[in-house]
């Protein structure tokens, strides 16, 4: 095992000769946002102790050369299909597998980069116990045994003095997520919380009360998409964006795209509308308005389909585009044309819901309104429209009996809350909840694969609420800024180290497919499996887990009858080959709402006491002097992820803050100048880029940079943390985090 | 392989700057960190509301008529199989004459080994009938790649369909990378 420039075993002179020594003046021409790409910033950490150096043996003998393994990628959410090259036990290139049914031949630069990630001098070598003040940085290598020793008897202290509730679980998705959270439940706490409530939920919250299940969109067949600042071709790319923007270039689809900033996404667009930042309801109320006054919706689909239609009438009836034009700065006549256009396209038109949905308090209400204009044209269940996820599924291991949680959820999401998923939690309440200590206090918390301290806005209240816990684990693959906050870390083995259980996917059709390990784990990683495992083991808890990865994996396929050669030639597997459409459109179909249909006024928000109809509020101004600060991604990296990997930091070592050319101008404000930007929770110093691509009224700072952790070497320092200045807020629903209603304020340093 | 002519077609406005493939080249050609052989350009054009964005991915061009080749003391720099222009490393003396000489600065000087590099359309893999490792990741499948010199391959097709256009003509390099624009 030779140790190259992106061997696992850190850098070496050899490599620090090569760095330093590029030329890099060779390619001025490479554009506005070349000029940081190549040669800036990489290094100035040269002779800082690497954290957690070890020796070469710790890494696995050698497994036969030059192997290919089809496994799935673990960068993002979306879990590519690809091929891995593999020399001896080092991953050399990752290409797309073909043969994938959701990614195709796609891999995306985090994909390509997953090299990166196996192989990074950064991440976590061995189990960690800290030696120093918390977020010192002083840690000292643990055996796994003594590790979880002290977890399991640190978790027993505080359970001792509060009750299992006084531990708090925090989880994003995975394939190995699952693990995590039946050792939660087998512990007893109610306080797991995920990551929806910072993303997703109310979207989820209001796709499912109108249809009973949360939908996928058939993009590949799609006509015409109308899409609100989900900015899939800069910030996500997936097969959802290839579809969108493929079709879009070929002209088989209309792409009208709303968005304060001209992002890739609106530069690829049709119709690019530079809507005034937190009213998009009222751009698709207005739809609402015409589809119903010029009698462009589906109305047989409405009468057979739907509850509650005549309420939308009489509430959307003041909706005008004219009303709508003053909300949104979107011409009357645009919003005629464009819900004319969308009506003839029908039932290929979709409005797309996107992810990311936690942009302001009435979140779920706004998302309800694009289902309803989904709805009124009858695109449901329809080729190139809104179809119900189906599924291939598979059987589990029967566990012993859950206790029963021994207090109510800190984060009260039942009663404030009741239309979000509970066991998701309501993450800003929580966090809240636990710094007032109430009703009881919470001063254990376990993560898993998550980084809270980038994930939360108001990022001092974060750190507040790690300061005060008794007791931090952290079950992560880098050393993450809450990694460095921990009192033990639980280093994890990468996607690449790893079998895991078998997925099913949706999308385009359903099909299964198995991440299967591609080398063996580097240093003294495991998968999270084995770390529950052997936690649980020194907790009496070991009766979870009464299995391993392969009896489970076999008691997965047990269900649909298949033993897992079936993936040796693709990796995937499938009993079909295209998706159905129309299985709900049936006689006697009743829809998994109240009203048994899909619900126009929607009865579960009746129940719990909120207006049936998308409420609109329009949204404050920002004061004279101040701007909207709108929080946003690249796809070069997910979240606060990967901004340390060595090929991604290079792309984009720092982030800059977007600022309308005009109001720069003004302000005497330059490309590359150091601002300082205040919000009412906190500063960061970060650089302007100055450009006509966004509106006057706000500013834009990509997310997941200004991290503060040591022992990321490339991302330690660079850029500014956008939830150093966000406000913590949320929908009013779901408690989903509301991250577009902060002001800020900008001077040049 | 007689008369064969590699080359490629490249529909910007299909890209979307994601920068796979510039990922996907480093990992397939171990290129340096802080180098890169192929990268995406990215600017906007006109003033709020009325923007463009203007998204062009880039790459040793291959020339027909290289100055890299004319300048280069050693040979080192040559028109090889397939009419692309390749670097025999070992011939390299790294003097980076090539570098001055080429319109695309599409070359990089490598300190480690003292030589220059640039692209080499994936040469190890289009021998092996495999298409370069930007083409295969493109998400969006910008890059189209093949014999521009047999008119049934989809990349010569791809060019007599479309009108196009080569970077810097005024250099009379004559790229064997198009650009399309329509």
């Amino acid at each position: 095992m030779s140790t190259t420039a992106r061997g696992p075993i850190g850098i070496g002179p050899h490599t620090a000769r090569r760095r330093e020594g590029l030329t890099l003046d060779r390619r001025g021409f490479l554009g506005v946002f070349g000029a940081g790409i190549l040669g800036t910033t990489l290094y100035g950490c040269a002779g800082r102790p690497r954290l957690l150096e070890v020796a070469e043996s710790a890494v696995p003998e050698s497994t036969p050369a030059s192997r290919k393994v089809a496994s799935i990628c673990g960068n993002c959410v979306n879990k590519c299909g690809f091929i891995a090259r593999v020399e001896g036990d080092r991953v050399v290139k990752l290409d797309p597998n073909p043969h994938f049914p959701k990614s195709r031949s796609m891999l995306c630069a985090k994909g390509n980069a997953g090299v990166q990630v196996v192989h990074d001098p950064d991440r976590l070598k061995h189990p960690l116990i800290r030696t120093g003040p918390r977020g010192s940085g002083q840690w000292r290598k643990a055996s796994w045994d003594e590790a979880l020793e002290l977890t399991a008897r640190r978790m027993m202290e505080i359970k001792e003095k509060y009750g299992p509730h006084g531990m708090l679980f925090s989880s994003t998705e995975g394939f190995q997520e699952r693990f995590f959270r039946t050792f939660a439940a087998a512990w007893g706490s109610p306080n797991v919380v995920r990551h929806p409530s910072l993303c997703l939920a109310s979207g989820n919250v209001a796709f499912f009360a109108t249809f009973g299940t949360v939908p996928e969109y058939d993009l590949e067949h799609c006509e015409y998409v109308i899409v609100s600042g989900a900015n899939r071709a800069e910030a996500f790319v997936t097969p959802d964006t290839i579809d969108m923007m493929t079709r879009a270039r070929q002209g088989k689809t209309r792409l009208v795209y709303l968005d304060p900033r001209f992002s890739v996404t609106a530069s690829r667009a049709g119709t690019w509308l530079p809507i005034r930042p937190g009213t998009d309801m009222a751009f698709y109320l207005a739809m609402l308005h015409v589809l119903i006054a010029d009698k462009l919706y589906d109305e047989a689909f409405v009468r057979t389909y739907t509850h509650g239609f005549d309420e939308l009438v009489a509430h959307v009836e003041p909706f005008t585009p004219e009303w709508a034009e003053g909300e949104t700065e979107i011409p009357a006549r645009e919003i005629r044309r464009i819900t004319r256009e969308f009506a003839a396209a029908a039932p290929r038109a979709v409005v797309y819901r996107g992810r990311r949905s936690s942009w302001y308090g009435n979140d779920t209400y706004m998302r309800q309104a694009m289902a309803l204009v989904n709805v009124l044209v009858g695109n449901w269940d329809r080729q190139g429209g809104l179809v119900p996820k189906e599924s291939i599924a598979l059987g589990k291991p029967e566990l012993p009996e859950l206790p029963w949680p021994d207090e109510e959820r800190i984060d009260g999401i039942e009663e404030r809350h009741p239309l979000a998923r509970t066991e998701d939690g309501a993450y800003v309440d929580l966090r809240q909840r636990v710094l007032d200590a109430r009703p009881y206090p919470v001063k254990g918390w376990m993560i898993y694969k998550q980084n809270p301290l980038h994930a939360l806005p108001d990022r001092a209240r974060t750190r507040a609420m790690l300061e005060q816990m008794d007791f931090v684990a952290v079950i992560d693959i880098v050393p993450s800024d809450t990694a460095w906050m921990a009192d033990v870390i639980l280093p994890e083995s990468t996607y690449l180290e790893r079998d895991d259980p078998v997925e099913g996917f949706h999308q385009p059709y359903p099909f299964l497919a198995w991440r299967r390990q591609v080398i063996r784990p580097h240093f003294e990683t495991r998968p999270c499996l084995e770390i529950m495992q052997g936690l649980a083991a020194k907790l009496g808890l070991e009766s979870y887990f009464d299995y391993d990865i392969d009896r489970y994996i076999d008691l997965q396929l047990a269900k649909p009858g298949i033993g897992r050669e079936v993936f040796d030639a693709t990796g995937v597997w499938s009993d079909r080959n295209s998706r159905k459409y129309g299985t709900t459109l049936v006689e006697d179909y009743r829809f998994r709402t109240p009203s048994g249909k899909i619900e126009v006024a929607n009865e579960r928000f009746r129940r719990r006491g909120y207006a049936p109809l998308p409420v609109y509020q329009s949204p404050p101004q920002p004061p004279r002097g101040k701007f909207r600060l709108l929080p946003g991604k690249q796809a070069y990296f997910t979240h606060a992820a990967n901004q340390n990997n060595l090929w991604l930091h290079e792309l984009c070592p720092e982030n800059s803050l977007w600022i309308n050319a005009a109001v720069a101008r003004e302000r005497g404000i330059a490309e590359g100048d150091e601002l300082l930007v205040r919000s009412p929770v906190g500063q960061v110093r970060v650089r302007a880029h100055v450009t006509e691509g966004i509106r006057k009224d706000c500013v834009h700072l990509p997310h997941g940079f200004g991290q503060r952790s040591a022992g990321l070497h490339q991302a330690v320092g660079k850029g500014a943390s956008d939830q150093d200045l966000i406000a913590a807020a949320s929908d009013v629903i779901t408690g989903n985090a509301a991250l577009h209603e902060t002001f800020v304020t900008i001077e040049k340093v | 392989m007689a008369n064969k002519q590699y080359g490629m077609v490249i529909d910007p406005r299909s890209c979307l700057d994601c920068k796979a493939c510039v990922v996907a080249c480093k990992a397939e050609n171990h290129v340096p960190l802080g180098a890169s052989r192929n990268w995406v350009r990215h600017s906007l054009v006109g003033t709020f509301p009325k923007l463009q964005a203007v998204i062009e991915p880039g790459q040793c061009n291959h020339c027909s008529e290289a100055p890299c080749v004319e300048v280069c003391p050693t040979g080192a720099s040559h028109f090889a199989a397939g009419g692309t222009v390749q670097i025999t490393r070992e011939e390299c003396i790294g003097c980076q004459l090539c570098m001055e000489a080429c319109p695309y600065g599409a070359r990089y000087y490598d300190e480690q080994s003292e030589k220059v590099d640039k692209c080499s359309f994936c040469w190890h893999r289009v021998e092996r009938g495999l298409e370069p490792a930007c083409v295969v990741t493109c998400p969006t499948k910008v890059r189209v790649f093949g014999d521009l010199n047999d008119p049934t391959s989809r990349v010569a097709r791809k060019l007599a369909e479309h009108p196009s256009v080569v970077l810097k003509p005024e250099e009379q390099t004559r790229p064997n990378i198009h650009y399309i624009t329509d």
